[in-house]
């Protein structure tokens, strides 16, 4: 470590040897309750009470059977889409696209629900599941090959690519899926058309916890998930190794968009039970949030969007509850998942005061 | 200090756990009522609107010795979303849960059925005749008629215009910013270019439809086009006051919808119609607090008071329109008009005899509910069935400039 003593600044930052498990999780809880300070002065500066605020969000979204339900209705897309998009982010190609593949599965799984409206339910229901899985991967396919065959940048592809789909959707709502002439609203689905519940939600939260499992076992102890590692890490290694960057490149984005696109199922038939142009809702963008929190650990996404979603639902509460305006709940949330993504930095560097001469560690 | 700051905290997640414990909102006598708004008041146009007859009607409510605290969620448009806010109102305690705006229907159904003691309102909505719940209801006043007073103040306005010479008589041209190309809105502004015909023979319109019933930017640019194609007079069937503005700035005159638009437009706007929802509040949260069960359907107009007119700007307003006004209102309150008069109006050169109301079917082709008779079509009061609009006939006169929507 180098130390320049005169015409020295402040501080400097430097990178912290490996800490122990109790010291990372000691910042992390430290930085979770910085967060609620600074929250409990947000609802301060608004004249709200801070213990009735946090309480409101915690009964607000945990209180009562029906409120837990729809908290976890809330989880379970973001789950599904960060684990869609851990691959991706795996292997750097930072897929920013979820939206977009979220939205192309949900118009795949309403394309059979309008169809055939009347087959027996765990027909459509399969259809639409297989529908929305091939429609979520083509979407991936096409940034995926150009960043394989000419090196694009996927991250505007992907991202231009969600705009598109989006059109897509508000075509179809005024055009030749529209309901009642002029109202640009996609009739309802049929009965036989929409997710089953188990314990009052529907059943998406069965498969995304099904694909936590999968997508763990796929990163850590499959040959695909070591050459995703690989070509993530140095691409030029992957090369020298003998392995197809190209094709492990197209194939990790199907997949992923694949799971975009059964998420995309989910959310359609499960939860808006009809296809609208932000059927996608924001999920898309989140789960990187959530994926990125988890540091790409799946079970650990699971605590992540169900934190997320506790805060959501919790917002709804707050505005009922206490008058506490949207902006403010979203405010809270930004403050939240600052704090969190911050916590990480101080794991990783430490700030050191130059004047004292002295190494002082600064709280996170 | 770490371990101190740690300690501290401890206690204040102890208390909010313990806080959270009693339920926010039981209160003894006091009536919890919900409204789930596609806007919000800043909007000075739609949501506005309702959330001035929040007010009047919880005023109006008091004098009776009801007490209600009206919990509102806004920015909700359609969705899932909707789904959520639905059911939290109900969790939350509310005996009632109103809907704003057309697109909420779908998901406040999904919830519906699973409160069957909370009642479920979807204003200018059309769901409730056919679904199978006994908590559901719809409730459209009879808006077409304020449009046709809205359009004898403008009709007025161009024949002024006409009579002056400053334009000529096939100049009167109408722009017209529309949501969507559906009912609600068709017969909007047919009602309000039969009411500028009435006065102003030469008078043809032109519809532009902006896709959103509430885009600012989208508004102000169709009430541009319409304006850049020779409309001399702006009206509108969105949310915002940016049409009323746009006409301001291009020196032509407006009227709106919703909410008087003459402080934003002093110098365009003549004058605006709105629905009161007041009446329709008290009436249905009375109902309620007395047990008693209130229509499915429900439609008022003019003679109910429920349709009002805001203030005639006079500076810009022509002659005697005051007048004109009184005595349009006064035979739409007492029946001797008919806005929908079959001989006043043609499709593709002839007179319509025959016009059925309601889908029943589902497919979206009316096939039930004679609408003509007696040389008129009624609309909104077909016994016994929807009381949204379902005017729909595309009338000679009106010029749609975009039929995407």
């Amino acid at each position: 470590m180098q130390k320049t003593v005169n015409k020295a600044p402040l501080f400097h930052l430097t990178k912290r040897p490996v800490l122990k498990a109790r010291e990372t999780w000691a910042i992390r809880i430290a930085s979770f309750f910085v967060a609620v300070i600074i929250g409990c002065l947000v609802f301060l500066l608004n004249g709200k009470n801070p213990f009735a605020a946090y309480g409101n969000i915690i009964s607000g979204s945990l209180g009562k059977v029906t409120s837990l339900r729809q908290t976890i209705r809330i989880a379970v897309p973001l789950l599904g889409t960060a684990l869609a998009i851990t691959p991706c982010f795996k292997m750097k190609f930072w897929n920013i696209g979820a939206e977009g593949q979220i939205t192309a599965g949900a118009i795949g799984a309403t394309f059979f629900a309008l169809t055939f409206p009347d087959l027996p339910a765990p027909v459509l229901l399969l259809l639409m599941g297989a529908a929305s899985v091939i429609f979520g991967a083509i979407w991936a396919f096409f940034p995926a090959f150009f960043k394989a065959k000419w090196g694009t940048n996927e991250t505007l592809f992907t991202l231009m690519m969600n705009y598109i789909v989006i059109g897509i959707v508000k075509w179809l709502q005024g055009g030749p899926w529209e309901g009642k002439p002029g109202s640009q609203i996609i009739p309802n689905f049929s009965k036989n058309a929409i997710l089953p519940k188990v314990f009052g939600i529907h059943c998406g939260w069965i498969i995304v916890l099904l694909l936590t499992g999968f997508i763990f076992i796929y990163m850590n102890y499959t040959k695909h998930g070591y050459e995703i590692a690989v070509v993530g890490d140095s691409p030029n290694t992957a090369r020298y190794a003998g392995m197809n960057v190209a094709k492990i490149t197209i194939r990790t984005m199907l997949l992923s968009g694949a799971i975009c696109g059964l998420v995309g199922f989910m959310v359609a038939s499960g939860a808006h039970q009809t296809l609208y142009h932000s059927v996608a809702d924001g999920v898309g963008f989140t789960a990187i949030t959530v994926a990125w929190l988890a540091q790409l650990n799946p079970f650990v996404m699971i605590i992540i969007s169900f934190l997320l979603a506790i805060l959501d639902k919790g917002s709804g509460a707050l505005q009922t509850n206490m008058g506490v305006p949207t902006s403010v709940s979203d405010i809270i949330t930004g403050v939240f998942l600052f704090c969190m993504l911050a916590c990480e930095f101080f794991i990783n560097y430490q700030i050191i005061f130059n004047r004292k001469e002295k190494k002082e560690e600064v709280k996170a | 200090m770490k371990r101190l700051l740690i300690a501290l905290l401890a206690v204040i997640m102890l208390v909010s756990v313990c806080a959270c414990t009693k339920d926010p909102g039981a209160k003894d006598g006091v009536l919890k009522i919900g409204m789930v708004c596609i806007g919000d008041e800043n909007d000075q146009g739609y949501t506005y609107n309702f959330i001035r007859a929040t007010e009047t009607a919880k005023k109006a409510l008091e004098d009776k010795g009801i007490k209600i605290e009206w919990v509102i969620k806004y920015n909700l448009i359609e969705g899932e979303p909707v789904a959520v806010a639905n059911e939290e109102l109900a969790e939350a305690g509310c005996a009632i849960v109103f809907n704003n705006s057309y697109g909420q229907e779908p998901a406040m159904l999904q919830v519906a059925g699973d409160y069957p003691d909370v009642q479920f309102v979807g204003m200018t909505n059309e769901g409730s005749w056919k679904d199978d719940l006994d908590n559901t209801h719809n409730a459209f006043n009879r808006i077409h008629e304020g449009r046709y007073v809205a359009g004898v103040v403008a009709g007025m306005k161009l024949q002024q215009l006409i009579d002056a010479g400053t334009i000529k008589p096939e100049e009167a041209v109408i722009g017209y910013v529309g949501a969507y190309s559906f009912a609600e809105v068709i017969s909007g502004f047919t009602a309000y270019y039969l009411g500028a015909k009435s006065v102003c023979p030469t008078v043809t319109m032109k519809v532009s439809f902006v896709g959103s019933w509430s885009d600012a930017t989208l508004e102000g640019q169709a009430a541009q086009t319409l304006i850049d194609k020779g409309c001399k007079l702006i009206s509108q069937h969105s949310d915002n006051t940016t049409p009323a503005t746009t006409a301001a700035q291009n020196n032509v005159f407006h009227t709106g919808y919703n909410a008087d638009m003459m402080s934003a437009a002093p110098t365009a706007s003549i004058i605006s119609t709105r629905i009161d929802w007041t009446n329709y509040f008290v009436y249905a949260i009375s109902a309620v607090a007395e047990g008693k069960n209130f229509d499915a359907d429900y439609s008022h107009g003019m003679k109910e008071g429920e349709v009002v007119m805001t203030t005639l700007n006079t500076d810009i307003a022509a002659p005697g329109t005051q007048e004109k006004m009184d005595e349009v209102i006064a035979k739409i309150k007492d029946g001797s008009l008919e806005v929908f008069d079959t001989s006043k109006f043609t499709v593709n050169g002839e007179t319509v005899t025959s016009q059925l109301a309601i889908d029943k079917t589902g497919d979206f082709v009316p096939d039930e509910g004679e609408a003509i008779s007696g040389g008129a079509f009624h609309e909104s009061q077909v016994p016994g069935l929807m009381s949204a609009p379902y005017f729909a006939l595309r009338i000679d006169g009106i010029e749609w400039l975009n039929e995407a929507y």
